[in-house]
């Protein structure tokens, strides 16, 4: 009935504003009631399918007591658009509020919801229009400083004396040359942003991003307890993860970020961070997707939304991958009763199966995509009917080709040994590590244009449990970290020849950097307590450096972003190689006999200033003779040889050698 | 680097059954004295290794020795809470002084009529540097140090004698430096600047400087008299030990790491190496392998012609330089 009353006078703003203003000072339901906008109208033949909808929805917050469904000229004719809702208390009106306001009810309607009350607020506000305060530019300089040093130096970041210290340095063939060096820069670690822009550092508080010349503090981002973060491949976006967030109502675990507005643009749920990233980027950052029991669920930017409004029902999925160059998603499903399972090529947004491929008697599957997209190799863990071992099975994706053809490399040998794949960026080839301690093999295969893929050689004996590829391609290390002692290998895979086979004695990690010319091999404190190090290697494994560091515990290059030159340009300097060479071979010899002539220039001052200490400190010396005689009764022992008349010569014969020299008859 | 020290065959004192823990030349350089945990005392011919004799007594583990200028008297000290005086020639034991906690470090000044000694901060007793003068033979028989200097701080850890007899040179626990008056106890200088435990100090044999050894994986050179930091010698290991070159511009240096961590590093037999650093330039120019674990002390011969390393092995190891070694320079 109250309702009722307000609803009429409403009708009139300005009546309804004395109404308030006179209402009855205790709260006697006007704060429980919720205005709830953008509700289909409908006739009163689907009042009643209706009214049950917003019933289900809006119960969730509290028991409704009262409703009203106003419609236009009277009862019969189509309801307004807007309803009142009554609950029993405030607290579920506003809770109403704030769970229901935007929620979609289907694609024409978004319910608005606010608390009645708040009208009246909003009627208040000034006619007058006050122009917002301007914020000042915050100029943080060129964010791509780092790349238009003139020796080409990329960047990498170190942090050592156990995560007191991170520095950031130029690589320099000769030296590190130091760019930036912070104490307590981070809590934890650091990770660069995927294009090189953005450095974030770890704090309780959540995360900073720095950035520029100078790097300056670009952007800060709350996120209570943040442990683990990710970026979007366009570095639009960053997601965080805490475990200490996540309440029922407010999902705090994950959130993303929008890093130029520093906006909270969406938070979710998280059950488990076991295996970050738990939402998956397209590469152009349209898209991120996450999976769930039996779900898959795809959401697009900007506007954080469910794509479609809903999630896909894919039971018993098990994993998937974004193309690293196209909007398609591989994913797989196992066995299901006499179902075989199958691994699926989807393409977003428009949701089609491009590909689908049974596979039989499944045990486990890997997605591993090329670099660029151009190839998905799904390798394939089956115990083929009859057996009762595994067998490995390689299904080669040619996502470029008419219908997308799969090719199969079968893995002879040990079944039960552990494999290592991984593919050559930029190129068709792949390597694999099978086999088990101490008989492992690397094969390196190619997947030829004819539809072959032909193996192209294979090293056996290998001490390697991992492939590192350089980010150009071609080139690549087979390394055998933490447990196989540091071994390393490094392949030139034009002719599959071992250019180097070296050392890094317990070395943790491999980082090459971003061009494919350096190669860094690291001994990390958290692994390992003891010579803490990074080495510095050329791409043949050649030794240039070898870099100690207290505590020493994380390197990471900085990346770069892609290359502005177009293939076109690209062909025309690597036509003029040559030329380019000899100028770069001039400045590196300039460069290395003027470090030889500063090197020899210190050693001569050093040398001199030494000199000068100890004239002046045998002058003093000197001095204290007659002390020291006195401190020996007159003996002066400061040479060996000051006494010789006290010496006395003594012979003394030592045994050597026997030699027994037979005479002739 | 570009000088691999190629040297002639090492001499090898086997005489010790664990760690050897200091190492000393005589005035002369004809003996080496070589003390260890095993409780054994030695000391040895320098020319051929053949073993001159034992000093027997100590039932604990050997911290240090010392011998006097005119070989007359040798001293010891040990974890078995007391510094002893022995007759060098004859191996008798002339005087015990007991004290109340291991014995770390110990010896003769210039003279050779005063000896200094420094205890550990152990079961509840400070760290004490004790000074007795040998020509009052009351100070012996009663075990009353004319001096004892308390420490409150940080405990010594190494120790030798100011140029004539003044001062005693001490390093401590915690990285510092600190010249202790002979005549009153009092600091008369102090610095700091390894930040780590000094395991070992040596002077020049003239004196004029000392070089210390440190935790810190570094060594510094220092004027003996004014406590000047003169030089500095980085590596990636703990420093054990240090000793400047009698005639040429080098320091050696010994180290390794904590007998703990040595089975997590390369295990390669016999890669534990002595280092030797040029003196000026704060450049390593040579690596001596050989010793099958950490190094535990160095020393040069006061001729400068040969050095010797014990280590941890319980090996000590002499070394004669080969004619390239004299010969060699860097680039300048």
């Amino acid at each position: 009935f109250l309702l009722l009353r307000m609803f009429i006078l409403s009708d009139n703003i300005k009546l309804l504003g004395d109404l308030l203003r006179e209402k009855p000072q205790e709260a006697d339901g006007i704060d429980s009631v919720v205005v709830v906008d953008n509700v289909p109208q409908v006739g009163p033949e689907r009042l009643e399918k209706l009214k049950n909808v917003i019933h289900k929805i809006f119960s969730k917050f509290g028991k409704i007591t009262n409703e009203f469904y106003p419609t236009v000229d009277g009862p019969e004719g189509l309801t307004k658009g807007y309803i009142f809702l009554e609950y029993g208390a405030p607290t579920q009106a506003l809770e109403a509020v704030k769970n229901a306001d935007g929620y979609k009810l289907d694609k024409q309607h978004t319910f608005r919801v606010n608390v009645f009350t708040d009208f009246d607020k909003y009627m208040s506000i000034s006619d007058e229009w006050e122009t917002p305060e301007k914020q000042p530019f915050k100029d943080f300089g060129n964010m791509r400083h780092w790349m238009e040093d003139p020796d080409c130096r990329d960047q990498y970041s170190v942090i050592y004396e156990s995560g007191e210290r991170t520095a950031i340095f130029n690589n320099d063939a000769k030296d590190p040359i130091v760019s930036e060096e912070r104490a307590r820069w981070t809590e934890t670690y650091v990770r660069w942003s995927p294009k090189g822009t953005y450095l974030a550092t770890f704090h309780q508080r959540g995360i900073a991003l720095w950035g520029g010349e100078k790097f300056k503090q670009i952007q800060r981002f709350s996120h209570q307890g943040v442990s683990l973060i990710d970026f979007s491949p366009c570095e639009r976006y960053v997601v965080t993860f805490s475990p200490l967030m996540d309440t029922k109502e407010d999902p705090q675990a994950i959130i993303i970020w929008d890093i130029l507005t520093g906006q909270k643009k969406r938070g979710f749920h998280c059950e488990s961070s076991a295996h970050w990233p738990i939402f998956k980027w397209s590469h152009d950052g349209k898209f991120f997707a996450r999976m769930t029991q039996d779900t898959l669920s795809i959401y697009e930017t900007p506007s954080m939304g469910l794509l479609d409004k809903k999630s896909l029902k894919i039971s018993g999925i098990k994993d998937f991958s974004w193309s690293p160059g196209d909007n398609i998603i591989a994913f797989w499903v196992p066995e299901d009763k006499d179902i075989p399972a199958r691994v699926t090529l989807m393409q977003l947004p428009s949701r089609q199966e491009i590909r689908v491929r049974n596979l039989f008697n499944v045990v486990d599957c890997k997605l591993h995509w090329q670099r660029q997209g151009d190839y998905l190799c799904v390798k394939v863990d089956r115990t083929p009917k009859g057996t009762q071992g595994v067998v490995t099975n390689f299904e080669i994706f040619r996502m470029r080709e008419k219908q997308v053809p799969v090719d199969v490399v079968e893995m002879k040998g040990d079944p039960e040994s552990k494999t290592a794949f991984a593919w050559e960026p930029n190129g068709s080839k792949f390597a694999v590590l099978h086999g088990e301690s101490p008989r492992i093999n690397a094969s390196f295969y190619h997947v030829k244009n004819n539809g072959k893929i032909e193996l192209i050689k294979m090293f056996d004996k290998q001490q390697a449990n991992s492939i590192f590829w350089s980010p150009q391609g071609q080139f690549m290390v087979l390394a055998g970290l933490r447990s196989m002692n540091g071994a390393l290998a490094f392949v030139d895979t034009s002719d599959c020849t071992m250019m180097n086979m070296v050392e890094h004695y317990m070395a943790s990690d491999v980082e090459w950097d971003p061009t494919g010319r350096y190669l860094v091999t690291s001994v990390s404190w958290w692994s390992h307590k003891v010579d803490n190090a990074y080495w510095l290697w050329t791409f043949q494994g050649r030794l240039l450096q070898k870099n100690n560091k207290d505590r020493f515990c994380q390197l990471l290059w900085r990346p770069r972003p892609a290359t502005l030159l177009t293939q076109d340009s690209i062909k025309v300097i690597k036509k003029d190689l040559k030329k380019y060479s000899k100028i770069f071979e001039q400045k590196d010899r300039l460069s290395q006999s003027k470090a030889s002539r500063e090197l020899v220039d210190k050693r001569r001052s050093m040398m001199e200033d030494y000199r000068t200490y100890r004239e002046a400190a045998l002058q003093q010396h000197h001095e204290q003779k007659i002390a020291r005689l006195q401190l020996r009764g007159g003996v002066d022992t400061d040479e060996l040889d000051s006494n010789t008349d006290d010496w006395e010569e003594e012979t003394i014969e030592f045994f050597i050698n026997e030699e027994i020299i037979p005479l002739g008859e | 680097m570009s000088y691999s020290c190629a040297l002639q065959k090492p001499i090898l004192l086997q005489g010790h059954e664990r760690s050897i823990t200091q190492i000393k030349y005589n005035r002369e350089g004809d003996l080496i004295f070589s003390v260890a945990k095993d409780t054994v005392a030695n000391v040895w011919y320098s020319v051929n290794g053949e073993r001159l004799g034992t000093y027997n007594g100590h039932t604990g583990a050997l911290w240090c020795v010392d011998c006097d200028w005119d070989t007359k008297n040798v001293l010891t000290g040990s974890a078995d809470n007391s510094c002893r005086l022995w007759d060098c020639e004859t191996g008798k034991q002339l005087a015990m002084l007991n004290t109340s906690s291991a014995v770390r470090t110990c010896g003769f000044d210039f003279s050779g009529n005063i000896i200094m000694f420094s205890t550990d901060k152990q079961m509840g007793y400070q760290c004490f540097l004790n000074y007795f003068d040998l020509r009052d033979p009351q100070q012996i028989e009663d075990n009353q140090p004319y001096l004892t200097v308390p420490c409150a701080e940080s405990k010594i850890t190494s120790a030798v004698w100011g140029p004539l007899g003044e001062f005693v040179i001490a390093g401590h626990e915690n990285g510092e430096i600190n010249q202790f008056s002979a005549k009153s106890g009092e600091v008369l200088k102090k610095v700091k600047e390894h930040n780590k435990q000094i395991n070992d100090i040596q002077t020049s044999v003239d004196l004029t400087m000392v070089i210390t050894a440190s935790k810190d994986c570094s060594s510094k050179l220092f004027d003996s008299t004014t406590l000047d930091h003169i030089k500095s010698f980085k590596t990636e290991r703990p420093v054990n030990s240090a000793a400047i070159s009698p005639i040429m511009d080098h320091v050696v240096m010994g180290g390794g790491q904590e007998a703990m961590e040595v089975t997590t590093t390369s295990t390669r037999i016999g890669k534990f190496e002595a280092r030797f650093f040029h003196a000026a330039y704060e450049e390593e120019f040579g690596r001596v392998k050989g010793h099958f674990g950490p190094i535990n002390c160095v020393a040069f011969h006061p001729d400068g012609k040969s050095y010797s390393s014990g280590g941890e092995d319980g090996y000590t190891r002499i070394h004669h330089f080969d004619p390239q070694y004299f010969d060699f320079e860097l680039e300048a």
